[in-house]
């Protein structure tokens, strides 16, 4: 458990350069700092908190009533983001009164080194040009609205890539399983996605799996290799959205309710 | 579309502002609008929890959170109508005109720019957090079954009680705004949301910046520029609170470490300082910081740690600091809620 405390402050200090600049900042406001409630908070309850956060009893009572893995949130206690902010301003306010030159040269360079050693928020892979307001891809939204019956739900096996986003869409979308499948830590099994994402698929296996999960639709990505003949399956071709094949087993009974 | 979003700033930006005069008339409208937030997502967890416990459907939920905003909303105009036939407003609003920063008008323009940049990005850019598969597909769930906690929000099909997660239920507030916009639950979530929670954020900052430095309006301007410099570097880890401030504003979590815990920090600067000056502590900053305790239990189940942990460091080395111990009963008082809710926490895993 000692090791996972340790793990957990170096990831979350990842390249270490901000939390160091972090700690010098508490230096100067140690040296400097003359109001005393300004040093309760910004000196004395980190340091507490750092000892709580390093202390083997408090650690094993928090991992043992909590997921060990958010306990790095107990260091979202440090406020590191006002300190250093403070101490730069408070630096540049005294450069200021021997020469304003200075210090703007002082917060120019502060600002620099705070660029260099953290890292630009949206260079993260993660961020893309939002496709529409729903912030899911357009091709959910239009497999989505495809194959949504007013009034009931339906079932419908999608590709890994498109799990995430389609019931943020369209909760009237059931899937035989979730982003669930997508964690690795978890180990969770399903015999469906076994079939589904092989290299090659073939129709005789996963067929009767679809059926057994009540799989209104499926849908494959583009260039999915199948073997068999979906139609042999009473498989309907439905459509085909950017690429992705959506197919309608007729086997399954999809009743339209009436609505008023 | 123009409804809906009207309807979305009376919800989060006017009602908040009006419900926040309850605590005293010598506050800011930023302060109003941020402390008028937290005592109407303080009555949410109240009223919210209960009811998922009980199995009981959203659009109860729903009625009562309404009753509740109104009751809240009448009360606080009522009082202000009274002030103002009092004539003491007019007092406050010269007196603020005079302390209007004139100081560093092009730091404030940086500011203000890189702001709407990060407000802009927020309804630009997606970001792609299987997390949303969760909180996103909650909501979404909710709003769509008028039930809480009792579909699969990975897959759909009824469940049993999720009731760990259902006392922590930021997710539902979501699904209530859509509900009463009529605006899809995604779009509120992924859009509407992290524009209203980043810009809650850096009036938080800009509360600080008013504390910590009272005198200059240029300062507080460079302030700012420094926290907006810190948030937009900050991926320099996966977990810090910058990053779930840009990346997942939508969820509790990032609420938690963005809102709460800021907010929370300045409230204890403030406690200390008066603690300082030996001042007399308002029966309302209690209140207010009770209100905070709730509002973390329902970003996050570890909000009820994280801000009982800091209240109890704070208070305990102010108390000791400058010889007050008296503090430390009403604020152990504040922590109640957060007790209570671990206490359930712990109840519904055994």
């Amino acid at each position: 458990m000692w090791n996972d405390v340790a793990v957990l402050f170096r990831e979350y200090m990842g390249t270490g350069l901000i939390v160091i600049w972090y700690l010098l900042c508490l230096v100067w406001l140690w040296l400097n700092e003359k109001r005393s409630y300004m040093r309760v908070l910004f000196l004395y309850m980190p340091l507490a908190l750092l000892f709580l956060y390093f202390n083997p009893l408090f650690a094993g009572l928090v991992y043992r009533v909590a997921d060990g893995e958010i306990y790095y949130r107990i260091l979202w206690l440090l406020p590191i983001t006002v300190a250093i902010a403070y101490t730069c301003v408070c630096i540049y306010g005294r450069m200021a009164r021997d020469g304003q030159r200075r210090a703007n040269l002082f917060a120019l360079c502060a600002a620099g080194i705070l660029g260099i050693s953290g890292s630009f928020i949206y260079s993260s892979p993660f961020f893309s040009r939002a496709e529409n307001m729903y912030h899911v891809p357009d091709v959910v939204v239009e497999i989505c609205d495809a194959i949504n019956v007013p009034g009931r739900e339906v079932r419908a096996l999608f590709p890994m890539e498109l799990l995430q986003y389609v019931r943020q869409y369209s909760p009237m979308t059931c899937m035989p399983y979730g982003r669930e499948i997508t964690v690795d830590k978890w180990n969770y099994y399903h015999p469906l996605r076994e079939e589904m994402e092989t290299e090659v698929i073939r129709l005789e296996t996963l067929v009767p799996l679809t059926r057994e999960y009540i799989c209104h639709y499926v849908i494959f990505r583009p260039g999915q290799k199948v073997r068999g003949n979906p139609e042999d399956y009473g498989w309907q071709r439905f459509g085909q959205v950017d690429g992705y094949v959506i197919y309608r087993d007729t086997q399954v009974e999809l009743a339209v309710p009436e609505l008023d | 579309m123009a409804l809906q979003l009207l309807i979305l700033a009376c919800l989060l930006l006017a009602v908040p502002a009006l419900a926040g005069g309850l605590w005293g008339k010598d506050r800011s409208l930023l302060f109003r609008w941020i402390s008028g937030q937290f005592l109407l997502w303080a009555g949410f967890q109240l009223i919210c929890v209960p009811l998922i416990l009980g199995k009981r459907s959203f659009t109860l939920l729903t009625e009562l959170y309404l009753a509740y905003m109104a009751a809240l909303s009448l009360l606080a105009a009522a009082l202000e109508i009274g002030r103002r036939k009092k004539g003491r407003g007019s007092g406050r609003k010269e007196k603020e005109a005079g302390r209007r920063p004139v100081e560093g008008i092009a730091l404030w323009a940086v500011f203000g720019a890189v702001l709407l940049f990060q407000l802009a990005q927020a309804v630009r850019l997606a970001y792609a957090d299987t997390d949303d598969a969760y909180y996103v597909a909650v909501a979404a769930v909710t709003e769509n079954s008028d039930t809480m906690y009792r579909v699969l929000p990975y897959t759909g099909g009824e469940t049993m009680l999720d009731s760990r997660h259902g006392l922590a239920p930021f997710p539902i507030w979501i699904a209530f705004l859509a509900r009463l916009s009529g605006m899809r639950t995604v779009t509120v979530a992924q859009v509407v949301a992290p524009v209203v929670l980043i810009a809650m954020t850096y009036g938080i900052y800009y509360l600080f910046s008013k504390e910590l430095f009272p005198e200059r309006s240029g300062q507080r301007a460079m302030f700012l520029i420094f926290t907006e410099l810190l948030v937009l570097f900050g991926n320099y880890s996966i977990y810090t609170v910058e990053n779930f401030m840009i990346a997942r504003s939508r969820q509790g979590k990032a609420a938690l470490g963005n809102i709460v815990i800021p907010f929370l920090l300045l409230l204890l600067l403030l406690l200390l300082k008066k603690l300082q000056e030996k001042e007399r502590i308002p029966f309302s900053t209690y209140l207010l910081l009770g209100t905070v305790v709730m509002t973390g239990c329902l970003c996050s189940t570890l909000g009820a740690l994280l801000v009982c942990m800091a209240i109890g460091v704070a208070g305990a080395l102010g108390a000791v600091c400058y010889r007050r111990l008296r503090i430390l009963a009403p604020l152990m008082l504040c922590c109640m809620p957060g007790v209570a809710y671990a206490v359930l926490y712990l109840l519904s895993g055994s």
